[in-house]
């Protein structure tokens, strides 16, 4: 009880002086709006709207100021992927494309008002069971995170990227783990991070540095969108936006049961390492498919089912800050560019962060929430109106942004090869379906991996035995052993025969 | 079709993980001298997690060519299915490509970045707005001849701040720009983007240099040096007086 008093006596004071601050509220209603238009522009992400916020602010803006903007657009930007998930059967981020399956149809029955009003206020309970859970759960794993050494902290980089692999693959689960690899590669570029000896520069001195995280952001998230977008495409109908938008108390009582189950859902998948929106927008509409009332509405036009992946995909903001915050392993794809934010203003996220900056965030996330529910109800029929832009018109400027915020953060005309040269191998990969965020959360831990595996093994004098000797390291030997095992098909098959005997 | 995409997509990587593995053996592993650390052992080397992946990435590229030609990967490999485009497709990447690679390579370092941006979202605009291959080469050719001329005329990097670069440039977008509007006559995009062409770059690169103080390419260049000239000597002392 006395640990819950001190946590929100804590929150508390950094949210009132959050909102004190006048500044606050310009970093925050610009970069919402900011993140409403990426997520609701299809072909533009969330992860693209936090990177280039990321390039834009550097370390030049103070980081309270830019952690606000980042949080504002992450948060507008996943609500933002169901305008046109709703109104054009289009999901504008992949965290939305459970919302299509019924936000389309309620949108065609008429309905769509309603929908796009529900849909606002789940995603802001959502995002509120998100950071109540960041706001509790952060501090129990950092009391645990005191026993994490070197060999817990390479087994759990090696855990974030094997999932995420997983997890994030369309195709193929060994695609994922090859875009896993190709990222800890890329990492393993310049001076070691223990005896400074120099790998695969090629006597090219930028190299030596290794590769800076926001241009492989730039290029993995937004160079094969700009290729694969700049086609003429015929738009879809954009259904019409009837009925009111504002919701009544009644409806959202009716719905507050899935909401809840939703968000605990959506929070415990974002709390999984490497793992995205989009996964929990599916697991938890998968697992609102089977327990709820309407399940043969589902796909047809069922509120729960719409409300059961936009709670989920907006809880998993908080829940992916958990592990980014505690052990410095981002837990999606949006929070791997908010992981670059935290660099470049020299800030390691793990157990030694300084707790001050875990209640602003969670703070921020709140004020956030709020703000997104507010512009969300009152501003929806406005966005609506940019859903028909075409790709041709905003993709260049998106260009543009890009090649000017990757520029600046690392002031040379070098970054810029390396984000355009990331950015074609990352579109020919996609154009064989490798998911593009282990490759990026492999760049992004790959050093704490390589840093961490050797230091145990120095530690230990070669000593394998290290990684099986401590309890938590061997509980994520095993995380990783069985992850990999259960991709062999000889053990694939062999499991599935078991589970239908039993 | 995915499975012939993999067989040249596990080619690529198979070659790949030969090649960062021979290199790996650059760094010394058994008992040599490491950054000054001479007989250390194995676990000290800076190639031990180097090795593992590349050796990890090369397992997995077997494996993957292993599945694409049990599935008929390999025997569609050459056709343009295998390789995934067909004519326009592959004209449509390859002028994308062109126009990028002319852009970062020869236009934002050497070339005022309005007038650059400014050409970018011209061409891309209205060479890929409708799909048509004769305007995807006319836009690609646009961005090619300014950045080539920038490239060939002001290779080293002493002579990016000279200036007739910005000038091809600019004469080249106005060109392009009166060429679109001729041709696209009522249609609101093209009508739309010389105004988006122009304001975008201002406003980004004026609030990325003046508003968050931040690094901006070519600040002599043509038109920003005078924006910047502007905002000191002009627009600042208005309000720090």
């Amino acid at each position: 009880m006395e640990f819950l008093i001190t946590q929100l006596a804590g929150f508390g004071g950094a949210f009132l002086a959050l909102i004190v601050d006048p500044l606050t509220y310009i970093y925050l209603i610009i970069s919402m709006l900011l993140g409403i238009t990426f997520g609701a522009l299809p072909g533009l992400t969330a992860t693209l709207a936090v990177t280039i916020l990321t390039g834009f602010f550097g370390n030049k803006v103070p980081l309270d100021y830019s952690l606000i903007a980042l949080l504002g657009a992450y948060v507008g930007a996943i609500y933002g992927g169901s305008y046109p998930a709703i109104l054009l059967n289009i999901p504008g981020t992949a965290a939305s494309a459970a919302t299509a399956m019924d936000g389309y149809q309620l949108a065609k029955l008429g309905r769509g008002g309603e929908a796009l009003g529900l849909t606002t206020t789940a995603s802001f309970i959502g995002t509120l069971i998100g950071s109540t859970a960041l706001l509790i759960f952060v501090w129990l794993l950092l009391l645990l995170s005191q026993n994490i050494a070197s060999p817990e902290k390479a087994l759990l980089a090696l855990f974030g990227i094997l999932l995420s692999g997983t997890l994030m693959s369309e195709d193929l689960v060994i695609k994922g783990w090859i875009s896993g690899l190709i990222g800890l590669a890329m990492a393993m570029v310049g001076l070691d991070p223990l005896l400074s000896e120099t790998r695969y520069t090629f006597g090219w001195s930028y190299m030596l540095s290794g590769f800076q995280v926001v241009p492989v952001l730039m290029g993995a998230f937004a160079v094969p969108q700009i290729i694969e977008g700049m086609r003429h495409t015929q738009m879809g109908q954009l259904a019409e936006l009837r009925g009111r938008i504002t919701p009544s108390l009644s409806r959202v009582r009716q719905h507050l049961p899935t909401i809840a189950r939703s968000g605990v859902i959506g929070t415990g998948v974002g709390a999984l390492p490497g793992v995205g929106e989009d996964v929990a927008g599916w697991v938890s509409y998968g697992v609102g498919k089977s327990v709820s009332k309407e399940s043969d509405k589902f796909g047809k036009g069922s509120f729960d089912g719409l409300l059961s992946s936009e709670t989920a995909n907006n809880a998993c903001i908080g829940g992916a800050l958990i592990p980014l915050l505690v052990l410095g392993i981002p837990g999606s794809p949006p929070a791997a560019a908010l992981m670059g934010a935290f660099k470049l203003n020299n800030i390691i996220p793990g157990p030694t962060i300084d707790p001050a900056i875990i209640l602003r965030v969670v703070a921020i996330m709140v004020l956030a929430s709020l703000a997104m529910f507010l512009i969300g109800l009152f501003t929806a029929r406005i966005f609506v109106k940019i859903l028909l832009l075409p790709k041709v018109v905003f993709l260049p400027i998106v260009m543009v942004l890009t090649t000017i915020g990757s520029f600046s953060v690392g002031g040379g005309i070098n970054d810029l090869y390396l984000m355009l040269g990331v950015g074609f191998v990352a579109y020919f990969m996609a154009m064989q379906k490798f998911p593009i965020a282990p490759l990026v959360i492999g760049v992004i831990l790959g050093g704490l991996f390589d840093e961490t595996f050797r230091r145990s093994l120095l530690i230990s004098g070669g000593d394998l035995t290290v990684f099986t000797s401590r309890p938590i390291a061997a509980t994520l030997l095993g995380l990783n052993l069985a992850l990999v095992a259960s991709q062999i098909p000889f053990i694939k098959r062999g499991f599935a025969r078991l589970t239908r005997r039993a | 079709m995915l499975r012939a995409r993999d067989f040249w997509g596990a080619l690529v990587l198979l070659a790949a993980s030969i090649f960062f593995l021979w290199r790996t053996f650059d760094i010394p592993l058994w008992g040599g001298n490491r950054a000054g650390v001479s007989n250390a052992e194995w676990y000290n080397s800076a190639a031990i997690v180097p090795l593992g992946i590349f050796s990890a990435l090369l397992v997995l590229s077997v494996i993957l060519l292993i599945i694409s030609i049990r599935a008929g990967g390999a025997r569609q490999a050459l056709t343009s299915v295998g390789l995934g485009w067909d004519r326009i497709e592959a004209l449509r990447f390859t002028t994308i490509a062109v126009i990028l690679f002319f852009y970062i390579a020869g236009l934002v370092p050497r070339v005022d970045f309005i007038l650059g941006s400014g050409l970018l979202i011209t061409a891309l605009t209205f060479g890929f707005h409708k799909g048509l291959p004769e305007r995807m080469i006319l836009s690609a050719s646009a961005v090619a001849m300014a950045g080539l001329y920038a490239m060939t005329q002001h290779f080293p990097q002493a002579e990016w701040r000279a200036h007739d670069d910005d000038w091809v440039t600019l004469v080249l977008w106005i060109a392009l720009t009166i060429g679109a509007l001729r041709r696209a006559r009522g249609d609101r995009v093209i009508r739309a983007m010389p105004i988006i062409a122009l304001v975008a770059p201002v406003l980004l690169v004026c609030a990325m240099a003046f508003g968050f103080r931040q690094n901006v390419p070519n600040r002599g260049g043509l038109i920003f040096s005078q924006i910047e000239y502007h905002y000191y000597v002009t627009l600042r002392p208005l309000w720090r007086s």
